[in-house]
Order: C-alpha cells, then structure tokens, then sequence
C-alpha cells in the first residue's frame, strides 16, 4: 500500500504542475486598449462594436469591426472564429488575442458576447 | 406586510427554522414521538409554503402582474404559455424558489426514507434549506414596483426554446439532490455509522448524476441548436458551475459502491460527499455574485447576496471539516486495505476516483482564475486550452481502463486470465484507429483518445449485451460506460474532424460548399411576436438527396432601441455526420425590381409612376364596422389605376396590421401579369398612404444587386454519436437507480 500511495502522489503531483504551467500559459489578463497595443502576450480588451463598423471579409473568412471601450479609445478587431449567435452593432463583447502593430489589428482568437440572458436586467425606476 | 408571496416566504422561513429545531432537540436527547411529529409537521408545513408561493408567483406571472419587478423584467403580454412559464425560472429570484421547491419536495422523501437516521440527515438537510430561504427572502421575486408597468421586458429571445424551458429544473432537481448524500454522509458521521449510510444514499446520489447530467446535456443541445456557433461545450463559467459538481458526484458515485461492495474508501466518501455538494454552493457563488461579471457569456449582476454565499460556504465547510476532525481516528480502516492487488477492479475504482478528482480541481482552478489572480495581481482568465490541454491525458487515462477494468474480478486477477477477453477491446481500439488514421492524423493526443474510447466502446458493448440477456438492472455500469466510451468518440470526431467554410450565396446562384451544391432561394420574412424573422431558405443536393434547409435571423427591437438579432442554424443531421449552416450575414441587395419599390400617394392626386397613373380617391373603412378588437382592423384605400393611358380601373387594396408580408392581401395591377400593390401605410392626418410595387421595371433601369446571404457551412462528424453516448450514460444511471431502489419486500 505503501508504494501506492507513493505512485499516486508522484502521478497527482505531476498532474497538478502540468496543470499550473498551462494554467499561467493560458493566462490572459484584463487590459485597455492602449495596453493591449503593447503587450506581447494574449490579453483580453472589453468594449461595444461601433455602430456600422462590422464586416465580414470573405477573403480572409473572418469578421472585422472596430471596437470602442469605455474611455472612447478604439482599435480594429479581426475574428475568424465561429460566430457568436447575437452579435451584432452596439454590443458589449469581450476579445481575445493579440495586437499585431504591422496590421494594427487586433486579431481574436476567442469572442465574448455578453448575452443578455437570465442574470442581467434591472428594471428601471426600481 | 401586504405582500402576500414574501409574507409566505417569511412564514416558510419559520416552519424550517421550527422543524431543525425539533431535529435538533432529537439528536441529542432522547427519541420523543411528539418531537417527531413536530419536527415533521412543521417541515411539510415549509414544503407546502414554498409550493404556494410558487403557485402564488406562477399565477402572478400567468395574470401579467406586472407590479413585481421580477415578472415585469422577465415576461410580457405576448408570451405563449410554455415562455410564460418558464419565466418563472428564467432569472436569478425565481430560479432559487425554484431550487428551495424541489428541495422541500425531496426533503419529504428523504424525510421518510431516512428512519433511524432520519434526525441527523433533515437536521443537516434543512440548514441547506434555511440558507436558501434567507437567500430567497433577501432577493426575492415578490419584490413590488411603486407602478404598474403595461407591459413586462418578455422573455430573452434565447431562452425562447423548448430545451430551455426545461433545462433549469432539470439542473436544480441535480443541485437539490446532491444535499441529500452530504446529509447522508455526515449524519452517519455524527453517529458514528461509517457503512451504513452508504446504501440508502446510494439512489440519490445516481439520481443527482442523472438529473445534473440531463440538465448540463439539454443545456449543451440547445447550444448546439439555437446559439449557431456550432459548438456544444464552450467552458463558460457558467456551464463548468454545473460540471464540477457532476464530476465530483461520479466520483462520489464510484466512490460509495467502491465502500458498499468492499468497505474501502470510508475516509475519502465523506471527502468526496462535501466536495460534491460545496462545489454545488462555490459554483452557485461563482455564477450568482457577480465575481466572474467581466469573463463569461452570461452577465451577472451581484444582488446583494454574495456575503451570504460566502458565510453559507464558509458553514458547510466549518461543519464537514470539523465533524470529519473529530471522527477521522475512529474511521475504521480497511480490513483488506494492506493487500490491495494493483492488478484489480478495487485498483481501477480508486484511480477513477483519483482522475476525476483531478480533472474536478483542474477545472474548478480554471473557472476561478480571474478570483485567484485578482488577489496576486490583474484579473485575468484562463483560455479554453487549459481545459482542453489539461483534461485530454485525464481522458485518455480514463478511457483506457474503461477498456479492461470492467471485466475483472474483485481482488487479485491474473494478467494471463484477462487478456483472452480483450477480444471486443481489441476490436473496438482497432477499427477506431483505422477509422481515425483514414481521416487524417490528428496528434498524438487525440489519438490515443479515440483509440481507447473504441476500446471502451468495444468492450462495454460486448458486456452490456451479455449483461442485458441475463437481466436489465445488472447492465446499468456496462450501458453508462458504453455511454462515456461513444460520448469521447463523439467528442473527438466532431471537434478534430469539423470543417467549415464560408460562401456567399447570392439569391439564385448555385454554389458549393464543403461538396454540397447550395442554391439560394431568397429571403422571406414573417412577423413574429414583437420581432420579424427573416426565413434564408437554401436548396441543397449532394447526389441523389436533396432538401431545403431553412436557417433564419431573427430580429427584435430591444427596450433600450437597440436592435436584437439571433440567427438560427439549419441542421441536417445524418448518423456519421450533421450538415450545419448557419447564417452569418444578410445583404438584402440593391434592387428596384421584384421586391418593390415604395409609392406614396396624397389624396386628390393624380401621380404617375412607370407606365401606371393613380388616383388616391380616399379611405375605406368598410373592414372597421363591427369590429371591437384592434386585431382583425381592416383599413384600406379606395385608388383607381390606368395603365398606360387606358380605362381607369377601381382598386380597393386593404391593410391588415400585423399581416403586411402576406401575398393574399395585396392587389393585382391591371397591364402586364405578375405586377402587385401592397398597402402599406396610412396617414389620416396628412391624408396619405404608401404602398409597395411589386413588378416589373421600365427598361434600362440601373443594375440590380440580389440579395445575399453569408454562411457558414460545416461538416460536424459524431455528432449522432455524441448524443448516442450521452443518452447512454444517463440510461445506465436510470437503470442504476432502480437496481439500487430499497426492495419493497424488506420495507
């Protein structure tokens, strides 16, 4: 019993610092736009989709559109991954990815819409 | 207080507070049939307290009260009677009276089920109840307006489907019962009966993994049918709140037959039993406060319960951990533990246990990573790759003794005895791989894992046939796992083997796409409730099938203005693999022609318009007498049309609000055949009316552009297969709960 045990803290202890080396990997931090221009790593940006300002390129299969955070700071978004079910111009979305400066484009590995479900509304004049 | 569902609710509070205080009294002093009764009374007495408070808020929600701020956000006038109730639920306050309900509901049973242990489990049982009463008092749904709006926000359009009309009662039916074996577990704890618990408690915790499952599985469906992203599992925090629980609840599971079957495992079943039920509050917190807001889907606004979630965790764990402290020395160890064969069924279980221990902590570390960076530096998320990339070599692991463990023995087995019965494993693992290996290399990893899961499947099948023949209850394990085995398979063919692309399908051009060809037909729209859907519908054929698929785009006008869309995939399915397409984008073109052109006449004005000249004479109310409701209000326009220059003819084209896109109120044109009008607008005050002309145009009129629809089609393999498998697994919990039901015969 005792060489059990041993073995299964070796396989459990394993599997935890695997864990945590892709944990801190896959780590994306919260950022403005002005600080995801800059950094290096995967970040997350939050913002609204300008209004007229999505589009889908056919060409390079993705969705663009210009995001706009709370301070008025914009940059351009490029997206080719599924599509979200309710986007659409004036939602709030959450990106994920990395600024390349060549193109200065954000390019979004995941989308985030914040869909209105269950949680959310608060009547007014309460 | 003349708010009569919070007074109920107060009153509900009560009778639970009374009922833990006669259990309480029971458990420490000697057994008083008048305590009983009381602690009984006044516990069925909660039960139907909270049934009438729902009943109280069904039948506001059914009259449109809209004086509740909860009904008023999550209903309207114009919901059908399947939405309306299932608003009940669609928000936090309702779907906690919801959960308190089931739980009184199950509390009865358990109430009746525990005998001599019955003062130690509701005792436990309740307090669970009592935090989610004052959860409910201090976030009510009864909470009143000072007006009465005239109309409620109605139902996101989401969650207008019939999958989620039921998916929450389905998953707090599984967070409800996952109290049942932590009260079973640490009753039997407090009275020092470390087996004994372990059989009755049994049922409920398959029934809690079959009820959560059910639940996580309709959820996973309805994403797969209505949100269009083609997916199924997208490790939201929201959706990992009710996996973690489940998972720990399979661990659990496998945990206590582990102890029925050979009395190992005491120890870690009390652990296991507080996890699971824990996670079911850390999730509720995680998804209920507000913590998480900025990283998921779902957006969640803190309602002021947060501190009480907390302190309610902090209880539950101070209580487990503490009563486990006390006891731990006296927990008999094992009488067989020392000599434990790695080469057994024994072996298997406990390091099934330990997997989905791990892949519980991985994912419950991952969906609270913004709470554990926040305190060290920014809140930050962990991307989707952390689950995958950490639970892939868990699955793996899984799978593989999925494909051998099932057919040993208890105790030691010999190597050479089992492996003339890997024939079916072998067959499985084979045609899998070939299968795998045919459509393209997919990595290592994937490999390994579709590998073993035709292993499982080969195996578990070959086992559940044989099981089945000799008698049904027995086959429950063999169904489940044959379940998880055909569920991997799924999961590995539709996310390693999905292809998509996107085309523009310009309305009568033919196209192919991922070796379909597509022929759009043109839109069609039709009013539905407050919102207009926008019908795609495509000719498809491959070969000799044929059919149309017909996804939509749903628009709605929000109460902020804004305007709401929802597209709606098309899916094909077939047994290998589903055809999804689903519209990512409407170009209604540029055209003068066929989808009309707007004409705007003033009354007393001859206008002349293409080769057509009209006359406005005035308006025609005739549809209006007799009519009381707004409904069926006819209006129309009493006009004369010539064509070019010949006799004037009378038209009398009507208006029926509501039915604008309908072809059979429109007008035919005299002149050439396929020319209609549609009224469209009035004015009395200006004393105008607009139509729209359907026709042809005069020559030499600019270039059209047809309308255009952008979609994504994609060949999902496995998909039939996944859903198969999941079914499966929770067929076998069902059989399960019977196999495992207290015989009449004894009670």
């Amino acid at each position: 019993m005792k060489k059990s045990y041993i073995i299964g803290a070796v396989v459990i202890a394993l599997a935890l610092v695997m864990a945590m080396y892709s944990f801190k990997s896959t780590l994306t931090s919260y950022v403005r736009v002005s600080e995801a221009r800059v950094s290096k790593r995967p970040v997350q940006v939050a913002g609204i989709v300008v209004k007229g300002s999505k589009r889908y390129d056919l060409k390079s299969n993705s969705l663009i559109f210009t995001l706009r955070e709370d301070g008025g700071d914009e940059m351009v978004v490029q997206y080719d991954g599924p599509r979200p079910a309710n986007f659409d111009d004036v939602t709030k979305v959450v990106a994920t990815g990395k600024y390349e400066p060549k193109e200065e484009t954000f390019t979004a590995k995941e989308l985030l819409v914040k869909c209105p479900t269950k949680y959310e509304r608060r009547v007014q004049g309460e | 207080m003349n708010n009569l569902g919070l007074m109920t609710m107060w009153l509900g509070l009560v009778a639970i507070c009374i009922s833990s205080i006669c259990y309480g009294t029971l458990c420490f002093k000697k057994e008083s049939i008048a305590t009983r009764s009381a602690a009984r009374l006044s516990f069925i007495a909660f039960a139907a307290l909270m049934t009438i408070a729902s009943i109280l808020l069904m039948h506001f929600i059914l009259n449109h009260d809209f004086r509740y701020s909860y009904i008023a956000e999550y209903s309207s006038r114009d919901l059908p009677l399947e939405y309306l109730i299932s608003s009940f639920w669609a928000g936090q306050e309702g779907s906690f009276l919801l959960w308190v309900l089931i739980g009184s509901w199950l509390g009865i049973l358990l109430m009746f089920k525990a005998r001599v242990m019955e003062p130690h489990v509701m005792l436990i049982y309740n307090l669970n109840n009592i935090f989610l009463a004052i959860l409910l008092i201090k976030q009510s749904p009864f909470r009143m307006l000072s007006f009465f709006p005239p109309d409620g926000q109605g139902l996101n359009m989401l969650l207008q489907d019939p999958w989620m009309v039921i998916h929450p009662p389905v998953v707090f039916l599984g967070y409800a019962a996952f109290a049942v074996p932590f009260a079973y577990a640490f009753a039997a704890l407090w009275r020092r009966e470390y087996d004994g618990w372990v059989k009755p408690a049994m049922p409920w915790t398959i029934f809690a993994f079959v009820s959560l499952g059910a639940g996580i599985i309709i959820g996973g469906y309805w994403s797969y049918k209505v949100l269009g992203w083609g997916g199924y599992w997208g490790w939201d925090p929201v959706e990992n709140a009710s996996l973690l629980p489940w998972l720990a609840g399979i661990a659990l599971m496998h945990g206590m037959i582990l102890q029925q079957m050979r009395r190992k495992l005491r120890k870690t079943n009390f652990v296991l039993a507080a996890f699971s039920f824990i996670l079911v509050i850390y999730c509720t917190f995680l998804t209920r406060s507000g913590v998480l807001s900025d990283f998921s889907v779902h957006s969640f606004v803190d309602l002021g319960i947060t501190g009480w979630l907390v302190l309610f965790m902090f209880v539950f764990v101070a209580i487990s951990l503490g009563l486990f402290i006390v006891r731990a020395k006296e927990i008999p160890v094992s009488e067989k533990g020392n000599h434990m064969s790695y080469f057994s069924r024994e072996f298997g279980f406990i390091a099934v246990v330990v997997i989905l221990c791990l892949s519980t902590v991985i994912i419950g570390l991952g969906t609270s990573a913004p709470l554990i960076t926040r305190v060290l530096e920014k809140a930050s998320k962990v991307s989707t790759e952390f689950y995958v990339d950490t639970n892939l070599p868990l699955g793996i692991l899984m799978l593989f003794l999925l494909g051998f463990v099932p057919l040993m023995a208890w105790g030691k087995n010999s190597f050479s005895g089992l492996v003339p019965k890997l024939t079916w494993t072998l067959i499985g693992a084979i045609a899998s791989g070939v299968v795998t290996l045919v459509n393209g290399y997919p990595g290592m990893g994937v490999l390994l894992l579709s590998l073993f899961a035709g292993a499982a499947v080969g195996m578990n099948l070959f086992l559940a046939q044989r099981l089945i023949r000799k008698r049904i209850t027995i086959s429950s394990a063999a169904v489940a796992h044959l379940g998880v085995g055909l569920m991997f398979l799924g999961i590995v063919s539709s996310s390693a083997y999905d292809r998509s692309e996107k085309v523009l399908l310009a309305q009568g051009d033919l196209q192919s796409a991922m070796g379909y060809e597509m022929k759009f037909q043109g839109p069609t729209f039709s009013r539905e409730g407050k919102g207009v859907r926008l019908h795609l519908p495509l000719e498809v054929k491959k070969e000799s099938s044929q059919f149309v698929a017909r996804p939509d785009i749903f628009s709605e006008r929000g109460r902020d203005g804004q305007i709401k869309r929802f597209t709606h995939p098309y899916i094909q399915r077939g047994l290998i693999s589903d055809l999804y397409i689903s519209p990512v984008d409407f170009d209604p073109g540029e055209s003068k022609g066929d989808h009309g052109s707007h004409l705007h006449l003033k009354k007393g004005q001859k206008v002349g318009f293409h080769d057509y000249e009209f006359t406005f004479i005035g308006f025609d109310v005739s549809g209006m007498m007799g009519r009381k409701a707004a409904q069926a209000m006819k209006v129309g326009a009493d006009i004369t049309v010539s064509y070019k220059g010949a006799e004037p003819v009378s038209l009398k084209p009507m208006m029926i609000p509501g039915k604008e896109d309908d072809p059979s109120i429109r007008v035919r044109l005299p002149g050439p055949e396929d020319a209609f009008l549609t009224l469209i607008g009035i004015d009395a005050g200006a004393k105008t009316v607009t139509f729209i002309y359907q026709g042809r145009e005069p020559a030499a009129k600019k270039q059209e552009k047809p309308p255009a629809l952008i979609a994504e089609v994609s060949i999902k393999p496995g998909m039939t297969v996944l859903w198969l498998g999941v079914f499966l697994i929770l067929v076998g919990g069902v059989i399960g709960i019977v196999r495992r039901l207290p015989k009449r015969t004894i009670s």
